[in-house]
């Protein structure tokens, strides 16, 4: 069980970075020689403090159960993108069902874990990032247990000792730390897939936010979203109604004025150029920001094969989320996902 | 009772964090995916039906637990009697089967066609008859349903199972407690085996049967009770039909105040004996000579339910003083009672005749009667007591996570309409869809999220069916008159109705068809319009019985017709 071990260190790594900087950490990535000279010192308190956060986190029936609800959903979407895309590139026959199999995926804003245990499964590498130091932990308590996920914390090297049955082939790794660091340290185009969900909503400066994303997709890449629209009916489900009068979610959760609307992506990414990063060193950087990833857009909606947007709905007499019909705006007035490519050149 | 804790001492969270990892690999011997306890029909089939799913056998280690020899089930030498636990497997089960490769490998000589299906009622004698080639489309098939020893079924999942070589196969080995795991957070049972081993599994499925072990171990309760009831089963030989009659397909039930009686077709000259009845009296039967129970079965189907009710007494008390009642003393009672019947020692319903020749034109009547029992396969007669129960909920939460229920695990019912193994797979057939399912969108399936959809499938369609059961057990052992009356005036209604009697025949699972549920619903409830307009005049307390009737059939019907695909 070397996979518990290094989620323990993982911990210990945590634990003692928010001794030493209780307040600083938000924005600071993990470094790796701090965690091996601190691994002695370790609270047991700390670790059942994250048990126990992890499992509120993971309680389906609990506090984070509409998101539970979610992922399925949102995993379908990717998939489905993904293999509709492989068509489109001219592949005739593979197996969908292994569309992410040996896919870099970065998922932003990870929580615990949920789509990118999901995407793991299925046969990704992914990374998952959080902003919350808490959710990093929870996250990786969570993957530890699991031996089909070849969960490694980040703080130690991954090793194949794994003497674990499984046949899975992802693994998945998290980390403390923000897409802009991420985007500093990796430098732009590194990933195949990146999803950020239920995250846009709550970040302060969306079109850096979006732009981060962007530039960590590799050409060809793809990036998907899902945010809450900016409507009445939003305002009516999602703050009205699951914050003030059912408390399904903690009160506070969302703010109105942050909600982004379908077509506000749409039109970021029909004007959006991705800028040349410092790094991007010897071919023409001009060049490859020429061209913007919406090319044009038909009645205000983009090609098929350049991005789309699809509504989530929730269906309470069966408890689940569907995915919207394609190209039916008024069923994107609420929770939607979003989905564009990064041109090749 | 197992020694089933949810948390030990001796895996509590670790103290000490800077442990090795070898302390836990002494313990756990093993992970996996799916551990499903229980090889009997449920387990074995969702074995294969996981086995034959290509997303699955690609990326889950499964593993079934049975403490019996499965070895003596493979090896079953098809021996020329017949075993005396027989079920009635529906179209829509076989379909199910056949999609998972197993009914290629029944051995299909030895199971029997149902293509008629007649039930009265024993107190008014009004009848129901259900006749595949009389109700059913010309293209579709003439049986309602198969008849199949449990271990023919079992045998041939195991062969299936075999030639996957996806599920490992763990027999001869016990489960003897599980444990949650319950470290930092983690849900995952530790199932401990007789042979030493622990295995740490991402989703156990209890298909253990009634007193379910894992269903303990997940803290699921189970609503029901006994009902008063022991069913006596054994296999009945007899003459075959002759050339005049029709052959030897027809499933006979008749509803006597202390159960049902059943005689189910497995051959020409064998047929299956389920009797549902009084526990004393289930007794007695069991410890007379078997040539005695013939000749009670004989009468059973025959003699007006007030000289069975004598008939009854007269065995329990014989019993009750340590003197059985002998063949003699009991044709001489028959005889008398015959008599004051004026019934005809010719007539299809006497029973002293036995050695009937069959070869010529049958008696009046015969048709409407199974054959006459000639003798009991020794060995085979067998008591079980019957229940009612059904788990509050299928899947496991909380302190017993990533547990799921299937088949008599989950629930048991009556066996007056043969369904309880054809929920059973119908369950596994929903949980196998399920697991794939959730494999495709890279959901954990031990997850609560994974599992819903299985008990939405599931759980209301086997409570309607259980209820349904239980009310028409409930309707036929009173003998109260008006029920009585309300009884035959709904059963005798319903005869005449083409449309109900198509209902109730796809009922069955008779149809393969995906659209059979909504065609027969429609025709039903066409029907019960139907049965209110003819019952329109009748006294208000029978009409509320009688309404009762049919609406319990009807909702059977719709159970059964309404398969979820
Ligand atoms: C008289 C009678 C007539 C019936 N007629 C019909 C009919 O006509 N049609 C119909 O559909 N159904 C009928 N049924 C019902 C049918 O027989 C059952 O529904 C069916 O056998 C249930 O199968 P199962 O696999 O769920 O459970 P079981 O057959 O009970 O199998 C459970 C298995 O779990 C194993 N097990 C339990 N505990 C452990 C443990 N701790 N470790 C390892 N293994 C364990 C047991 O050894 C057993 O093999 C009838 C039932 C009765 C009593």
């Amino acid at each position: 069980m070397r996979n518990l071990s290094s989620a323990r260190s993982l911990l210990r790594a945590v634990w003692t970075r928010r001794a030493l900087h209780s307040t600083a950490y938000r924005h600071t990535a993990l470094d790796n020689s701090h965690v091996a000279s601190s691994s002695s010192t370790v609270n047991p308190d700390e670790i059942a403090h994250f048990s126990r956060l992890s499992s509120l986190w993971w309680d389906e029936r609990g506090e984070f159960g509409m998101l539970h609800k979610m992922n399925p959903v949102r995993t379908q979407f990717v998939q489905e993108k993904l293999v509709e895309m492989k068509y489109e590139d001219g592949h005739e026959s593979f197996d969908e069902q292994r569309v992410l199999e040996g896919l870099n995926v970065l998922d932003v804003g990870c929580g615990g874990g949920l789509l990118s245990e999901s995407l793991t499964r299925l046969g990704a590498n992914t990374l998952g990032i959080d902003a919350s130091l808490s959710n990093i932990a929870i996250a990786s308590l969570h993957a530890s247990s699991d031996p089909a996920l070849s969960f490694s914390s980040n703080s130690l090297p991954h090793s194949n000792d794994t003497a674990i049955s499984h046949k899975g082939k992802g693994k998945v790794t998290y980390e403390h730390t923000s897409v802009e660091e991420l985007l500093a340290r990796n430098g732009p185009n590194s990933f195949d897939v990146v999803c950020s969900m239920e995250v846009l909503e709550h970040v302060d400066n969306p079109r850096g936010f979006l732009h981060s994303c962007a530039a960590l997709v590799k050409p060809g890449g793809h990036l998907f979203l899902s945010t809450i629209a900016r409507t009445p009916l939003a305002y009516l489900l999602t703050i009205f109604t699951a914050e003030k009068l059912l408390r399904f979610v903690e009160p506070g959760t969302h703010t109105y004025s942050k909600y982004i609307n379908p077509s506000e992506l749409i039109s970021f990414f029909h004007h959006y150029r991705a800028p040349s990063p410092s790094n991007t060193s010897t071919k023409s950087s001009t060049e490859s920001t020429s061209q913007p990833w919406i090319s044009r857009l038909v009645a205000g909606r983009p090609l098929r094969v350049e991005a789309e947007t699809r509504g989530m709905i929730y269906v309470p007499w069966n408890g689940e989320w569907v995915l919207g019909p394609h190209n039916e705006p008024l069923t994107e007035a609420c929770n939607y996902l979003f989905w564009v490519r990064k041109p090749l050149q | 009772m197992l020694p089933l804790l949810r948390s030990t001492k001796a895996l509590k969270p670790q103290r000490c964090l800077a442990v090795s990892p070898k302390r836990f690999s002494h313990s756990i011997s093993d992970h996996c995916d799916i551990v499903i306890v229980g090889g009997g029909p449920a387990g074995l089939a969702l074995a294969t039906a996981l086995g034959s799913c290509r997303n699955i056998q690609a990326s889950l280690r499964v593993v079934l637990v049975e403490a019996s020899d499965l070895s003596k089930v493979k090896q079953w030498s098809l021996p020329e009697g017949y075993s005396n636990r027989v079920s009635s497997i529906t179209n829509a089960s076989r379909g199910f089967l056949q999609d998972i490769g197993a009914w290629p490998m029944v051995e299909v000589s030895r199971t029997g066609p149902v293509e008629e299906i007649q039930v009265w009622d024993g107190v008014s004698d009004a009848r129901i008859t259900f006749s595949a080639s009389e109700m059913l489309p010309a293209q579709s098939t003439v049986e309602l349903s198969r008849l199949t020893e449990n271990l023919n079924l079992q045998r041939a999942l195991l062969h299936r199972l075999s030639s996957l070589g996806a599920v490992e196969l763990v027999d001869r080995v016990k489960v003897q407690s599980i444990i949650q795991e319950n470290t930092e957070g983690s849900t995952w049972p530790l199932v401990h085996l007789s042979d030493g081993r622990v295995i740490r599994t991402r989703l156990l499925v209890g298909a253990d049967g009634p007193n379910s072990p894992v269903r303990t171990y997940a803290g699921i309760k189970s609503y029901g009770w006994a009902y008063d009831t022991h069913a006596i089963v054994g296999t009945l030989y007899h003459a075959p039909r002759g050339p005049y009659s029709s052959p030897n397909t027809t499933a006979y039930q008749r509803f006597l105040p202390t159960g049902p009686i059943a005689f189910l077709p497995l051959s020409e000259t064998a047929s299956s004996l389920v009797w549902s009845t009084k526990p004393p009296l289930a007794a007695a039967l069991k410890a007379v000579d078997p040539s005695v129970l013939a000749a009670m079965i004989n009468a059973a189907f025959r003699l007006p339910e007030v000289s069975m009710r004598y008939l009854h007494s007269r065995i329990v008390e014989a019993q009750e003083r340590g003197s059985p009642i002998t063949l003699d003393e009991l044709r001489e009672e028959i005889a008398f009672r015959e008599r004051s019947h004026a019934i005809d020692s010719h007539s299809a319903y006497s029973s002293l005749v036995v050695q009937q020749d069959t070869s010529g034109i049958p008696p009046e009547g015969a048709d409407g009667l199974p054959p006459l029992v000639t003798s009991i396969q020794p060995g085979t007669i067998a008591s079980f007591p019957l229940r009612f129960s059904h788990a509050e909920s299928y899947i496991g939460e909380g302190a017993g996570a990533r547990t799921v229920l299937v088949g008599d695990a989950a629930h048991t019912t009556h066996p007056l309409a043969g369904q309880g193994l054809n929920m059973g797979l119908a369950d596994v057939r929903a949980l196998a869809d399920c697991i794939s399912q959730a494999v495709s969108r890279g959901l954990d399936l031990g997850s609560y999220t994974a599992l819903l959809p299985y008990s939405r499938n599931r759980y209301l369609e086997n409570h309607k069916m259980l209820a349904a059961v239980d009310k028409l057990h409930k309707l036929y052992s009173t003998t109260a008159e008006p029920v009585v009356w309300a009884r035959s005036v709904g059963l005798e209604v319903i005869n005449e109705l083409d449309t109900i009697k198509t209902a109730l025949m796809m009922s069955a699972g008779s149809r393969t068809q995906t659209n059979a549920g909504q065609l027969s619903w429609g025709l039903a409830a066409k029907g019960v319009e139907s049965v209110a307009r003819s019952i329109g005049s009748a006294r208000s307390f029978g009409e509320g019985i009688a309404g009762m009737a049919s609406a319990g059939l009807q909702q059977l019907a719709r159970q059964i017709t309404n398969p979820r695909q």
